[in-house]
């Protein structure tokens, strides 16, 4: 009860960040965004065809009210049809946005997994070559962009001059199978390069609670190496590692990854997105805009409840 | 005396935030420890060569070459052609070089804008903290932080279609937010220092306080951050050119490299292998050189 | 109390070296100390003289690296704790010798209960079940005179005042009967009020539980409260060894002369200021030749500055000084 009453207030804290999102992306998009008016005239449309369709799509509406309205469509999940294939836009989300979650998230998750667990081997070695090894490893890893890593992937796992193990495009949504073949090597190349980073930020987390002075307490009451790991440090460091986690999550669910998604012809949303906007397709990019800031805002207070149930310092006030 | 410093803590730990005096023995330590970084020292030699090629491209030296086309498609590499040719016949070694030009003007201009902007107004949000100038601050990049990236540049670079800066710009837009995040942190630590107190006691205005005696505070966490932007934005411009919202009417490796992306599956790699060598060697060695800077800069920093 | 024939720690030719980027620093040079069974030693000096150093030495807690024990020997129980593997260490650390630490407020795991972190070092050591080790850490709590100590099992730290974690951290280090207590500066943190109920609970529990103490400070006036015996630490080096009474009475460094002379009292005559002692101390990786004191003693001659003045013994004092008393 507590919870949802400080849930509640933080979403009200957070208002400003959703209206600040949305302003930008309606401005951006809408604002400064292309005159769609001759999308949908025919040839030599009449003074009062075009009057008509730019009253329709809100062109002769002050920029206030035409934002106030898109905020009033929005409450109300009136989110409309898309421009270019006139399906309806919630419909649009729920058919792509599963196929990027499904995508990206394996990935995500092995990354979270294996970083922590080699940045808990990284800083128990610390200062040996084991640690020192890892480190290079890490450094490197993030140097190869993520570009490199696809293309890379491809030939060793895709093609006739590799492995030639799993097929490069062609996922078919709806079977298991497809999935596992085509979610493979999207995973792998996502491990791989989230793993330098996430490696490095883990362990410079972990050393710095490694270096606390209760951490030495427990060490002076002969607590094992293992137990001031696992019992001391983690816990505390769980904080950063949670917040990180839980901020990325919003971006899975909405933007997918878009360079999988567009490497193997994968249709998520992050794909459909991207190309809404390239193509002025605003429907969709405003119920995207408005999904990513309200996921956002749930990611922050989610943070902030966690922080709760591991620091008992934190208080709801 | 009443909180004993141990042996280990000797080092100046406090030294990011010491006052004047102190601070040029920051700089000259700091400089000191980087020549004895034999890491640190190759990288920067790296970047170093880099910068020359990058220059030479930019009074025509050298890449000159980068646009002509010769007859011969996908020709392998040869005496003429170092690293081969594209599918148009053009000199995969010209177009890399000239790469290396835009490259750096990528990094360059974002990481010398951004950190500008955040390092400013992270310094205002800082000493301001806590009044509604703060919240504004803390409330933009907020916004600008819960946007997934590659959308927000494409919506950028869609807004202001045909520009070739686009890309740049949104970069700008985005990366601000790290740098103001720390500086603001930072700023705030220094603002309840003995100094500024005194600063603002015999009545120096605030914004002199700010600009004269906080922001060169913060020098050392702009030119580490502004490493790091730089890092990001050239490893950024490859995904976006793949995208395509990179750099148009021009070359670079993310081009490249999407070239490479439909050619490699056909057996074709000297897109591929010159782009990731040229990307691969500059950043690790950008990354490299950050990671010097802010050991030598920064003392308390835990890492590798 | 047994004979002090044999002493329950014996500190041989000590030195502690820590790596910095600019060479080695010797915060430790070669000290040599001995306290008996049930004995109070305060060992005191400036900041930065050591005192910590050792203190952490002595349970092998020093970071390392940059630290280590360069040289000698620490004999407890005649077992050299310098040469333990870690392994070794471990069964002694919070059994045998507990340390408890200057700062209340950090040295408690902030995201555990107090139960949590007491009943911890009771099942390491004294293999008790959970149930037991939470009956033994009430009546630890109760020890150390901390009322309903059922409910503060289940608080954590920062629901507790300074002085109340300071008895926590007591009551942690005492629970397994421990045989040495060292307290690393216990009360320097602490109001001025708690300061001295705190110091009061160690004095009455260690003579309940008879054990060694070592207590690490550059507060002098808890030194001639608590201590039989004191160490005067000086730029890494031991300048002088005496009983309280005699150190204070009569004290033959001229370091430590000075420390005295610096304590703030009621004067019969209004001083101007209170006496400081001139100078600087010398840069630890930097030192001089000679006395380490040297250059700010009024009493320094030729040779103090060329030759360092080994500590002499004499009945139960020992100074190293050319011109003692």
């Amino acid at each position: 009860m507590e919870t949802l009453q400080y849930a509640l207030r933080k979403f009200i804290y957070s208002i400003p960040l959703l209206f600040g999102v949305t302003l930008i992306a309606f401005t951006l998009m809408v604002y400064f965004g292309p005159d769609q008016t001759y999308q949908f005239l025919s040839k030599n449309p009449t003074p009062e065809e075009i009057e008509r369709v730019r009253s329709e799509l809100g062109y002769d509406q002050a920029f206030a009210v035409r934002y106030v309205q898109y905020l009033g469509d929005l409450a109300t999940l009136n989110l409309g049809n898309s421009n270019s294939s006139g399906e309806r836009v919630t419909q649009i989300l729920v058919k792509h946005i599963p196929v990027s979650v499904a995508l990206a998230l394996p990935g995500f998750i092995l990354s979270v997994v294996l970083g922590v667990s080699i940045a808990l081997i990284a800083a128990f070695y610390r200062g040996t070559w084991v640690d020192k090894g890892i480190m290079v490893f890490a450094v490197v890893g993030m140097s190869i962009s993520f570009l490199i890593v696809v293309i890379a992937f491809q030939i060793i796992f895709c093609s006739f001059y590799g492995l030639n193990w799993f097929p490069v495009q062609g996922w078919d949504v709806d079977s298991v199978g497809s999935y596992l073949s085509h979610v493979t090597v999207p995973t792998m190349a996502i491990v791989f390069v989230a793993l330098g980073y996430n490696t490095r930020f883990y362990r410079a987390v972990i050393v710095e609670e490694m270096n606390r002075d209760y951490v030495r307490t427990a060490r002076a009451f002969g607590a094992s190496p293992v137990k001031l790991l696992f019992k001391h440090v983690l816990k505390n460091a769980m904080i950063p590692i949670i917040t990180r986690v839980i901020i990325t999550l919003p971006f899975i669910v909405i933007g997918g990854n878009i360079i999988i998604e567009k490497y193997f012809s994968i249709p998520g949303i992050g794909q459909v997105t991207l190309e809404a906007i390239i193509s002025g397709d605003l429907p969709i990019v405003k119920a995207v805009v408005a999904l990513t800031a309200v996921l956002y805002v749930f990611a922050l207070i989610l943070t902030d409840i966690s922080y709760k149930m591991i620091d008992p310092r934190v208080s709801y006030k | 005396m009443d909180r004993e410093p141990e042996i280990q803590n000797k080092e100046p730990d406090s030294a990011p935030v010491e006052p004047r005096a102190k601070r040029d023995s920051l700089w000259k330590k700091a400089f000191r420890k980087f020549f004895r970084d034999k890491f640190g020292i190759a990288s920067l030699v790296v970047v170093g060569i880099y910068f020359l090629i990058a220059v030479g491209v930019w009074l025509d030296v050298i890449g000159t070459n980068w646009s002509a086309t010769t007859d011969a498609s996908f020709a392998p590499p040869s005496s003429e052609h170092w690293f081969g040719t594209n599918i148009n016949g053009q000199d995969i070694r010209d177009r890399a070089l000239y790469g290396t030009r835009v490259a750096f003007e990528v990094g360059l201009v974002v990481a010398l804008l951004a950190t500008t902007i955040g390092g400013v107004l992270g310094c205002i949000a800082g000493y301001f903290n806590r009044t509604i100038i703060d919240e504004v601050i803390m409330w933009l990049y907020g916004c600008l932080d819960s946007i997934p990236f590659y959308l927000f540049v494409a919506a950028v670079a869609f807004v202001l279609q045909g520009n070739p800066y686009a890309m740049h710009i949104a970069m700008i837009c985005t990366f601000w937010s790290s740098t103001c995040r720390i500086v603001r942190g930072e700023v705030i630590k220094i603002r309840n220092l003995e100094y500024v107190e005194a600063a603002r006691a015999v009545g120096v205005k605030p914004l002199t306080i700010v600009f004269k005696h906080v922001f060169p505070n913060t020098l050392h966490i702009l030119l580490v951050q502004a490493t790091i932007t730089f890092v990001g934005a050239i490893k950024s411009e490859v995904i976006l050119s793949f995208l395509g919202l990179g750099v148009k009417n021009s070359v670079s490796w993310g081009i490249m490299l999407s070239e490479a992306s439909s050619e490699v599956s056909g057996g074709i790699f000297y897109n591929f292998y010159t782009a990731s060598i040229f990307l691969f060697i500059l950043v690790i060695a950008f990354n490299i050189f950050a990671d010097s800077l802010q050991d030598a800069l920064d003392p308390k920093k835990v890492s590798v | 109390m047994s004979e002090t024939t044999k002493p329950l720690l014996s500190v041989r030719e000590l030195a502690i070296e820590f790596k910095t980027e600019t060479g080695v620093a010797r915060a430790v040079d070669h000290i040599s100390f001995d306290l008996a069974e049930g004995e109070t030693v305060g060992i005191v000096g400036e900041s930065g003289c050591g005192k910590s150093v050792t203190a952490l030495s002595i349970l092998r807690l020093i970071p390392s690296p940059p630290g280590r024990i360069a040289h000698g020997q620490i004999l407890f129980e005649g077992n050299d704790l310098a040469s333990n593997s870690e392994r070794e260490m471990r069964k002694i650390r919070g059994n045998q010798i507990s340390m408890i630490f200057q700062e209340p407020m950090t040295a408690l795991n902030p995201v555990y209960t107090i139960g949590s972190q007491l009943t911890d070092v009771l099942r390491l050591h004294k293999k008790l079940k959970q149930k037991e080790a939470r009956e033994e850490a009430v009546h630890m709590l109760e020890t150390v005179d901390i009322e309903s100590p059922e409910k503060r099992l289940d608080e954590y730290p920062h629901q507790l005042s300074g002085g109340m974690r300071q008895r926590v951290m007591i009551a942690m280090a005492l629970s397994c009967n421990p045989r040495l207590l060292i307290a690393d500066e216990p009360t320097t943190a602490l109001d001025v009020t708690v300061q001295a109920q705190v110091m009061e609970e160690i004095n009455k529990l260690q003579k309940q539980f008879q054990m060694g103490v070592i207590l690490i400070t550059h507060d002098l006036g808890v030194i001639a409260e608590s201590c039989q015996k004191v160490i005067v630490m000086y730029c890494g080096k031991i300048v002088e060894i005496a009983p309280t009474n005699e150190l204070f009475r009569n004290p033959q460094h001229p370091y430590t002369k000075g420390l005295l002379h610096s304590i703030p009292r009621i004067r019969k005559e209004k001083i101007d200021r209170l006496p400081t002692i001139p100078g600087t101390v010398p840069d630890i990786q930097n030192l001089p030749k000679g006395c380490r004191f040297a250059d700010r003693c009024p009493k320094a001659s030729d040779q103090c500055h060329e030759q360092y003045p080994e500590l002499t013994h004499q009945d139960t004092r020992s100074v190293a000084c050319y011109h003692p008393g």
